[in-house]
């Protein structure tokens, strides 16, 4: 394949921005469930969260996927299951409000989606604890 | 690690066209009214919302068409860079309290897509497969 076209995946460099991407999605997901759960970063919205509660039940979900997520932890299944959790989050908080993203704040909900499902077929990259322990 | 070798680069190019599509409702809304959007409904033309809200319109509607998504993505990522340390990150450090979690979200996304290109669902790709 011609290595200056448009469109393919340059690698190696490119693996290690897919990492780099990785790491800080994995992190921008952990700060909502240490939020909701472990009360840190103190976000007002979440004061009254209770870990039975449905955003409870999230924050659970944003804590320990955000974890594995960011060290690059058992990635394709864990991205799966958090593109479902983001898809729903997106419809049940926030597709009600209005059709369009910019309107019913659910850019990010929706965004996350698929950054990882794209996880989920591309795999962690490099920096990963997953390329430490050889599983593709 | 190698990525799986066909689906992979077809989601890359699905999540091309996500982004490039949140990103020009701003575009939109900023400029041409369109998502109403009650923060940008009196911008000055040149302000710094519409001097953003050019590059959301262009660079929204190329990475959704896949076209020079390399070039274009750098400086969209640089331009959510700019935006998040200028109108986000003096309000908190912690993206959940400054409210830039879009912005550095994308900011890294874009990072991603100007070293990994458009994928092969992309006007690029056609433009390679000719020349």
């Amino acid at each position: 394949m011609n290595p200056n076209s448009l469109s393919t995946i340059r690698a190696p460099r490119a693996f290690s921005v897919l990492s780099v991407l990785r790491i800080f999605a994995g992190l921008e997901l952990l700060q909502h469930g240490t939020g909701k759960i472990l009360g840190f970063p103190m976000v007002p919205g979440f004061a009254h969260v209770h870990i039975g509660s449905l955003a409870g039940m999230g924050g659970l979900i944003e804590l320990i996927g955000g974890i594995l997520f960011t060290i690059g932890l058992l990635t394709r299944p864990v991205a799966f299951i958090l593109s479902g959790f983001t898809a729903a989050a997106y419809f049940m908080a926030h597709a009600s409000r209005g059709f369009y993203p910019v309107l019913n704040g659910g850019e990010l909900a929706a965004l996350y989606c698929f950054v990882f499902l794209y996880f989920t077929f591309a795999g962690a990259g490099p920096w990963s604890v997953d390329a430490l322990m050889g599983r593709k | 690690m190698k990525p799986s070798t066909v689906w992979a680069p077809r989601i890359l190019s699905v999540l091309r066209i996500v982004v490039g599509l949140v990103l020009l409702q701003y575009g939109l809304a900023k400029l041409l009214g369109w998502p109403a959007v009650e923060i940008f409904k009196d911008l000055t033309w040149l302000s710094l919302f519409s001097i953003a809200g050019i590059f959301e319109l262009v660079g929204g509607t190329l990475l959704i068409l896949g076209l020079f998504t390399r070039p274009v993505a750098f400086i969209l990522s640089g331009e959510m860079a700019a935006a998040y340390f200028i109108e986000h990150f003096p309000n908190s450090f912690f993206p959940i309290l400054n409210e830039g979690d879009l912005a550095v979200s994308l900011c890294f996304t874009f990072l991603y897509l100007s070293f990994a290109g458009g994928g092969p669902w992309s006007l690029d790709a056609i433009i390679d497969k000719q020349g």
